[in-house]
């Protein structure tokens, strides 16, 4: 199950979208989150999706390794859909059974919803998909750095998602570990009601926070061992140039941006 | 200048203590006046027991901690005055003890540029540093690989080349080999010994291992925040009694012939290593000594290694024990992730066995022993408990667990509850047993690991780490399983509470008959305790026999990066030179008697 999940992983390959700047990649995302809620037309969409079908021919990330990313998120789009169709009550009625009434606009909602779920997903998955987390990390760094001025820590956040990152997979692996431990004294993960399962939860939890404060504890004086004295005075070893490719990339993404609101007035 | 300088150095803390009254605050000293003069270029050990204040003098070299009293100078620079501190940490790096713990970044060499990256050197200079760095480590290959992705040897090796990049005059190692299994052990080792011999720099590596000690220009001893003894190796562990008291070890060698020389041999009592040894036994013999490198060119046929481990089997079916049975495990099959973990696994052990299973990292141990209470399911293949296959009856699982007790390594990580007598009763209470029996089981458990009842009330994580491991330990004795099986149970301890936990297996073994399994990597702890020992290599059980079996095979033993106990060594090179002497000598004891025996006709003939 956490195998599936594909936002968040890395996808190694040579592509035109892998070599961008994560800046432009972070902002292009952004927008293009924009445009999907602003766009209510069928007509419009129809042009996401073919921005979107672009950038992913260019990226050379397999299409259905991208798809697996929305197996898992498969019931809440159903859910929506289902939530769409029996509570919107508007339109013309073309199905009626007792207290259920389903309308052409529901349909419509339902689907347009859906649609907007799956281009998100697909769309955000592809940034973390070809960035690696560290591109990802430093771009989040540069570009929250004006806001510093107004007491934005970019730096922290940055330092903070960097050894979340490093850390879920030790934890993961921890979690595993004592699992195992605790199923070999007996206990019980899978039988018992809510108020059962939840304590039996005690046994994993404890150790796990015990463990993680611990590492904390370790790593920060690890890290002040290596001078470090947050942001102040720090370099960077690779540090982030625009390259003319970078500015080409901008200017698709002024010209995405552009026809998005040109699409939403028409239509 | 001296590198490292230490004048009156004194550290108090406070801690909370248990008193008639209540708790209450007291200090207490973790250095007491210590005066050590480390000049640079040096390579120098410290040791001493958990608790006996070697940490805490690491973490002032690092300006991480500040002398309550005196005063500590690294290179001059006083590390109490606060605007010394950058300076100080990049002359005078830290490694720890947790490989995990000690890595910032998620790609190898965006960590090793942490540190420049504080000092706020330019792009192009950190370039430069991250890769002289890999190279000195011999990394460079690893470079955007994930920390995670690597082994405990090779992130230790990471974190060194990290402190590298900074480009300092010395390096503090805080027990950095604990945690490592051999082959990662002897990669740091020869990491750091090249750094001192190579670049010149300052090294201070604080370890209970005394193979490392012996290797260095210069030992401290440090007990109860005293420095107890200082001299060169040879000076420092020919005492053996003194050192023993301190709660430490000797290398084999050096122990018997220790007891040579008690029992009036005239052998140097200074023996550090197996040449060492065995020129001093020529010399007696009046034998030149030819030390040459054994020459290992015996071609490792694993095939027929199994095959031959394999006739030991016994699959009949009413087998009183454990049987496992063409075992194998697929990781992740029919994906690109797939890995072969066990392959077709035979071993039979009688109930009431000791028995020792051996293999480098990676060669199934844990995967194997994970089936024997059925917290893992085979691909294929089974295990049978007295003839019956444990997997057959899915319901049946508890109760199979309850009957084969398996403990983790560093199982003191899965303690929870407030008190030690509560977290004993977890695996008693999950049997839901009547409450009279609970209590009955969770006494005699903590008898038998040697905790006292003014423990039971005490929460577990105010004690020491030998405690805790034991604690753990009583944890899975209190289900009394007839199999108990222990994976690396001695991993990371000092060798006091590396004693004290095998002394309690002993014990356990022999009072309550009860049949156990030791996974370890010490030789010499396998060497000492079990009946017969199980090697797994690749997947495979390649060798079940005797101690005296198995380490007879040195050859095969180093073909899959395995070591015998030193002692063997010793033998073998004896043999080797045309001294008659047996070649499965593999204990100290036994060693000590073949030999004064050997040492002593020389005599008899003069």
């Amino acid at each position: 199950m956490i195998r599936d999940i594909t936002i968040g992983q890395f996808y190694p390959v040579d592509s035109i979208i892998h070599i961008l700047d994560a800046r432009i990649k972070i902002i292009a995302t952004f927008i293009y989150i924009i445009s999907l809620f602003i766009m209510d037309s069928f007509i419009a969409y129809g042009f996401v999706i073919l921005a979107l079908a672009l950038v992913i021919k260019s990226s050379k990330v397999p299409l259905s390794f991208m798809l697996r990313g929305i197996k898992s998120i498969f019931i809440i789009i159903l859910f929506t859909a289902f939530l769409n169709v029996f509570t919107t009550t508007e339109g013309n009625v073309i199905f009626k059974a007792g207290f259920i009434t389903i309308t052409s606009k529901g349909v419509y909602m339902a689907v347009l919803m859906c649609l907007r779920l799956v281009l998100l997903i697909v769309g955000s998955s592809l940034m973390t998909l070809t960035t690696t987390p560290i591109q990802l990390t430093d771009g989040i760094e540069y570009i929250l750095r004006p806001l510093k001025k107004i007491g934005v820590p970019s730096h922290e956040i940055a330092m903070m998602m960097t050894i979340a990152l490093r850390f879920i997979p030790i934890l993961l692996d921890e979690t595993d570990k004592i699992m195992k431990a605790q199923q070999a004294r007996g206990a019980d993960f899978d039988t018992g009601n809510i108020i059962q399962k939840a304590k039996s939860l005690v046994p994993i939890l404890v150790p796990l926070f015990i463990s993680a404060f611990r590492r904390a504890d370790e790593l920060a004086m690890a890290m002040e061992a290596r001078c470090y004295n947050g942001a102040e005075n720090r370099t960077r070893m690779n540090v982030m140039h625009f390259q003319s490719r970078d500015y080409k990339a901008l200017v698709v993404v002024i010209i995405y941006t552009v026809l998005s609101f040109v699409l939403r007035y028409i239509f | 200048m001296d590198m490292v300088k230490a004048k009156g150095l004194t550290y108090e803390y406070k801690r909370m203590v248990d008193t008639d009254e209540g708790t209450k605050e007291e200090k207490f000293l973790a250095l007491k006046n210590v005066n050590i003069a480390i000049e640079k270029g040096e390579f120098v050990a410290v040791l001493g027991h958990n608790g006996s204040g070697k940490s805490t003098f690491a973490k002032h070299i690092n300006a991480l901690v500040k002398p309550t009293e005196g005063t500590l100078w690294i290179k001059g620079f006083d590390t109490k005055n606060d605007e010394f501190v950058w300076d100080i940490r990049q002359s005078a790096g830290m490694v720890f003890q947790n490989p995990d713990n000690q890595l910032v970044a998620t790609v190898v060499e965006e960590d090793i540029a942490f540190g420049p990256e504080n000092l706020g050197l330019d792009s192009k200079e950190i370039h430069n540093r991250v890769d002289s760095a890999l190279d000195t480590v011999r990394m460079q290959e690893y470079r955007k690989n994930s920390p995670s992705k690597l082994s405990g040897g090779q992130k230790q090796r990471i974190a060194i080349a990290g402190v590298l990049a900074m480009k300092p005059d010395c390096i503090v190692l805080d027990e950095p080999t604990a945690m490592l299994d051999p082959l990662g052990r002897k990669d740091v080792i020869e990491t750091v010994m090249r750094l001192n011999r190579e670049e010149g720099i300052t090294i201070v590596l604080i370890t209970h291992y005394m193979d490392e000690a012996v290797r260095a220009d210069r030992v401290f001893v440090i007990d109860d925040g005293d420095v107890v003894m200082e001299g060169v190796p040879k000076e420092i562990f020919c005492q053996v009694d003194k050192l023993k008291g301190y709660g430490l070890d000797v290398p084999q060698v050096t122990e018997v012939s220790n007891m040579l020389s008690k029992k009036g041999i005239d052998i140097a009592k200074d023996v550090l290593n197996v040449d060492d040894m065995v020129s001093e036994i020529c010399r007696i013999k009046g034998i030149e000594a030819n030390l040459s490198e054994i020459k290992r060119d015996v071609p490792l046929d694993t095939d027929a290694l199994k095959k031959e481990a394999e006739e030991r089997f016994d699959g009949s079916e009413n087998f009183d024990g454990i049987q496992i049975k063409n075992l194998t495990h697929i990781y992740n099959p029919g994906t690109t992730f797939e890995k072969k973990a066990l392959d077709d696994v035979n071993i039979s052990i009688k109930r009431g066995e000791f028995i020792g299973i051996i293999g480098h990292t990676g060669s199934g141990k844990s995967t194997l022993i994970q089936h024997l209470n059925a917290i893992m399911t085979p691909t294929n293949g089974g295990i049978f408990l007295d003839g019956t296959d444990i997997f057959a009856d899915k319901t049946k699982l508890k109760s199979v667990r309850q009957r084969v007790g398996l403990v983790f390594q560093y199982p003191e990580h899965q303690l929870f509850e407030m008190t030690i007598y509560k977290d004993v009763a977890f695996g008693p209470t999950n049997m839901k047993l009547p409450e009279d029996e609970i209590k009955r089981r969770v006494k005699s458990a903590l008898e038998t690991v040697g905790l006292s009842e003014k423990y039971y009330e005490k929460s577990p994580f105010e004690l020491s780490g030998g405690q805790k491991r034991r604690v753990a330990i009583a944890g899975v004795l209190a289900m009394e399983p007839e199999v108990l099986v222990l994976d690396e149970p001695t991993a990371g301890l000092d060798p006091k509470g590396r004693d004290e936990i095998l002394d309690a297996v002993k014990k356990m073994q022999e009072k309550l008959g009860i049949t156990v399994i030791l996974v370890s990597h010490s030789m010499e702890d396998v060497a000492k305790l079990v009946s017969r020992i199980v090697v797994m290599h690749r997947g495979r059980c390649v060798m079940t026999g005797t101690p005296r079996e198995v380490f007879a095979r040195v050859d095969e033993i180093e073909k899959m990066g395995l070591a015998a106990p030193q002692i063997s060594y010793v033998f073998e090179k004896l043999n080797n030179i045309g001294i008659s002497v047996p070649k499965d000598v593999y204990t100290t004891d036994e060693a000590a008697d073949v030999l004064y025996k050997l040492l002593s006709e020389k005599g008899g003939e003069n």
